[in-house]
């Protein structure tokens, strides 16, 4: 089916979030169409990571609403699961499984068990652990755990992705691979929403910055008009 | 006009996820199975080989159970309410528990690479459900041997072994159904109702409280049939109670039908959780997962107080404060204000001590006014009083936790650990000390006040000599070898009991002998010591402090 790109794919509007009396996100609209990459901006607690975990589905808004391809969007919906890939703080690992046997298992539970080996071998030279393949997580640096974080958001479909800043704990070198990555991720149709504290790597990918502080918007446009903000 | 982007179901992968999860875990698997063997087997072991006696008492007990006491029509008489309030218990005991386990539970791991996935959460979590099921009720099955004990050692239900093992049998049933009745409920309130299980716990615990009440007051009044007749079928917990009660000889002519009841009450109430395990939220099973693997690991580690940290954390304890003090302007104030704060900021540890040390009180007064069989009552109030100090010693142990918390408040740490002492010597002189005082004045006994005053303190300095602990040392685990064993076992046991070991047992002494004699210079001198235990106990809480700092 032919879509209309400027269709967006992951929208949210009016969105706040409030802890008891503490308010730790103002009424936001966001939306995000294919191809297009937003990044946030923000020093910590500005409201970032709450956002984007309402944006996952991972946590209720106090007010607004998030849609998915226009529809309400349900943490527990299949299709959200299968289309909207997550890569926030450093998941824990089975002790017993192997770099490689951790990718097989998202691969297959993404229904992408025929093609799952070379896919993973692919995946893992993309992200430079080809040789930590057969390595139990827990042998792993925490660079290289992040880099797995990535690589099982490579091994799955995935429309929209969605990372908590992405670039922690990675070496500069491998930032500059995150960033390649992105604007890879871009160009194949995905929609990309990423919070960052690396403002090289919103100039980089991003279409659209926001510049969140204490839980509200406090900037948007381009990149340059977004860090003109900031400064 | 272009198309609007459209999402598209995913294929159902489930079945292929979970095969290969367990294929490559297979090994693991055996490696568990294979260990679970091995500590069924050491406990079989340790119970034939040393505890061959107790089984053997068990089952001379079974068979010539007590015979009947004076006391027994009194007793019988209490045992509808009585069952009615430990049946009540096992409710509670699961539903706190889903406070933050609950049945429907997944590993760290799973949460975070499968949750995110399209398969079927069902699929993945209704085993993991009825596993948990069946553990409630071999648990709830196990925690009915309780009830039975107290009816055969209060002269009911027992005429041989037949009609033990058929109480036995009656008895573990239906707590074994009612544990399993809450398991299913537990997993529906956490898909549906989760904000609202944890008030599920206090109406529990005010539950058993009211019918253990009623329990005390129909030992020595007669209660109206009706009323018994009401609480027999006035839910789970009645039918639950009636076919011991029956077996036990009291008046439950019904019971078959009770029991009945109660099995089809609990296979729905069963179905009904199976059915929402697959609605519990992500977000609900990702900080459980989170959870059981902190608790796992500070387990492991034999670390309690890193559990309670964990279990505090999952029930949402850390939250906002809701309540504050005005900090002190003089630096003298700075720790009894941290320390008043920490405990306002923990209501549920405030009350929960205040209710400690009103029984401590209670139990203390039966034991002055029955000087010949005070040792019981001694031994419970000093424990019950040993518990609310350290409910009251929370800023201590948030000190104790971490010794850099404090490095930049004006005391040395050493200094500082003793500080800790005033706030809940105050707090529990108001809140056992009142009460005692009352009770004192009323009984003619005011001269025991200040062995009172004393206790206080020898308790609270108990309390912190555990407060400043610290972390398990590797060493002890390795202990030395005696004909015994190895000595691991007794040097963690010390470890951990050392403040309660320290306070408890002298001033049992020192109790004992003040109120076993008319003369006042007993309790002088219990007075004295006590002051110097008291003394000794806060001198040691500071050379634990100036350990963990390295000092």
């Amino acid at each position: 089916m032919i879509e209309d790109n400027q269709d967006p794919l992951l929208a949210l509007a009016g969105v706040s979030r409030s802890y008891g009396p503490l308010q730790a996100l103002k009424p936001v609209d966001l939306a995000v169409v294919r191809g297009q990459s937003i990044a946030l901006l923000g020093v910590n607690g500005s409201g970032k990571s709450t956002l984007l975990r309402i944006a996952a589905g991972r946590d209720t808004p106090t007010t607004g609403q998030v849609s998915y391809c226009g529809r309400p969007l349900r943490e527990d919906s299949l299709v959200a699961r299968a289309e909207i890939a997550v890569a926030g703080e450093v998941a824990s690992t089975y002790p017993d499984l192997t770099v490689r046997e951790h990718l097989m298992l998202v691969a297959v539970a993404h229904g992408r068990g025929a093609q799952a080996p070379g896919l993973v071998d692919q995946t893992l030279a993309e992200c430079r652990l080809s040789d930590h393949g057969n390595a139990l997580p827990g042998s792993l640096s925490s660079g290289q755990r992040q880099a797995l974080q990535l690589a099982a958001v490579l091994v799955r479909p995935r429309r929209v992705l969605i990372l908590d800043e992405p670039e922690q704990r990675l070496d500069p070198g491998a930032r500059r691979w995150l960033a390649d990555l992105l604007v890879r991720e871009k160009a194949a149709g995905a929609a990309v929403l990423v919070a960052t504290h690396h403002v090289e790597l919103a100039e980089a990918v991003a279409d659209e910055v926001v510049v969140l502080r204490d839980g509200e918007v406090i900037g948007r446009g381009t990149p340059d008009q977004a860090l003109a903000v900031i400064q | 006009m272009a198309a609007p982007a459209v999402a598209t179901e995913p294929a159902d992968s489930t079945d292929a996820t979970i095969r290969l999860l367990r294929e490559l875990r297979r090994t693991r698997s055996r490696k568990q199975l294979a260990n679970l063997a091995f500590w069924l087997y050491l406990a079989a072991f340790a119970i034939f080989s040393y505890g061959g006696w107790l089984v053997a008492a068990i089952v001379r007990a079974l068979r010539r159970p007590p015979p009947a006491l004076a006391e027994t029509p009194m007793l019988l008489r209490a045992t509808p309410a009585g069952l009615c309030a430990l049946a009540v218990l096992v409710l509670v005991v699961v539903l706190w528990d889903a406070r933050w386990r609950g049945p429907v539970v997944i590993a760290q791991p799973t949460a975070d690479w499968l949750l995110d996935t399209p398969i079927r959460r069902g699929r993945l979590l209704r085993p993991r459900y009825r596993a948990s099921v069946a553990r409630f009720m071999l648990a709830g099955a196990a925690a009915g041997l309780v009830p039975v004990a107290l009816l055969l050692a209060a002269g009911l239900g027992g005429g041989g072994l037949g009609d033990s093992l058929r109480l036995a049998g009656a008895t573990m049933l239906t707590t074994g159904l009612l544990a399993g009745l809450g398991a299913g409920a537990a997993s529906w309130a956490e898909a549906h109702a989760y904000s609202r299980l944890r008030l599920a716990t206090p109406v529990g615990v005010l539950a058993v409280t009211v019918l253990a009440g009623l329990t005390a007051l129909t030992v020595a009044f007669r209660m109206p049939s009706a009323i018994s007749a009401v609480l027999l079928w006035s839910g789970p917990w009645g039918w639950a109670a009636q076919g011991p009660l029956a077996l036990a000889g009291g008046s439950a002519r019904f019971w078959p039908a009770a029991t009945l009841l109660l099995g089809l009450a609990a296979a729905a109430v069963i179905a009904v959780g199976d059915r929402a395990a697959a609605d519990v939220p992500a977000a609900v099973l990702r900080t459980r997962a989170r959870t059981l693997g902190q608790m796992s690991a500070a387990m492991f580690n034999m670390d309690a107080r890193r559990v309670t940290t964990a279990y505090r954390g999952a029930i949402g304890a850390y939250g906002q404060a809701r309540f504050s003090i005005r900090p002190p302007l003089a630096w003298q104030l700075v720790l009894p204000w941290r320390d008043l704060t920490a405990l306002v900021r923990a209501p549920s540890r405030l009350a929960w001590s205040a209710l400690l040390a009103l029984a401590s009180a209670g139990l203390g007064a039966l034991a002055v006014s029955a000087p010949h069989a005070a040792l019981l009552p001694l031994a419970g109030a000093l424990t019950l009083g040993y518990l609310a100090a350290a409910g009251l010693c929370e800023g201590a142990r948030l000190d104790g936790d971490d010794p850099r918390r404090s490095a930049q408040l004006p005391f040395r740490y050493d200094t500082l650990a003793r500080w800790h002492a005033i706030v809940p010597c105050l707090a529990l002189a108001v809140l056992a000390g009142g009460p005692a005082a009352v009770l004192a004045s009323i009984t003619g006994h005011a001269a025991l006040l200040p062995l009172v005053a004393v206790t206080i303190a020898v308790l609270v300095g108990g309390a912190l000599v555990n407060s400043f602990r610290g972390e398990l040392e590797g060493d002890m685990f390795s202990g030395f070898d005696t004909p015994l064993g190895n000595s691991s076992g007794i040097t963690i046991a010390l470890w951990y009991v050392m403040g309660p070991l320290l306070a408890i047992g002298p001033m049992l002494i020192l109790w004992s002998a003040a109120i076993g004699s008319a003369r006042a210079s007993r309790t002088i001198v219990s007075v004295v010591l006590g002051a110097a235990l008291a003394a000794w106990l806060f001198h040691i809480t500071a050379g634990r402090a100036r350990r963990l700092k390295g000092g």
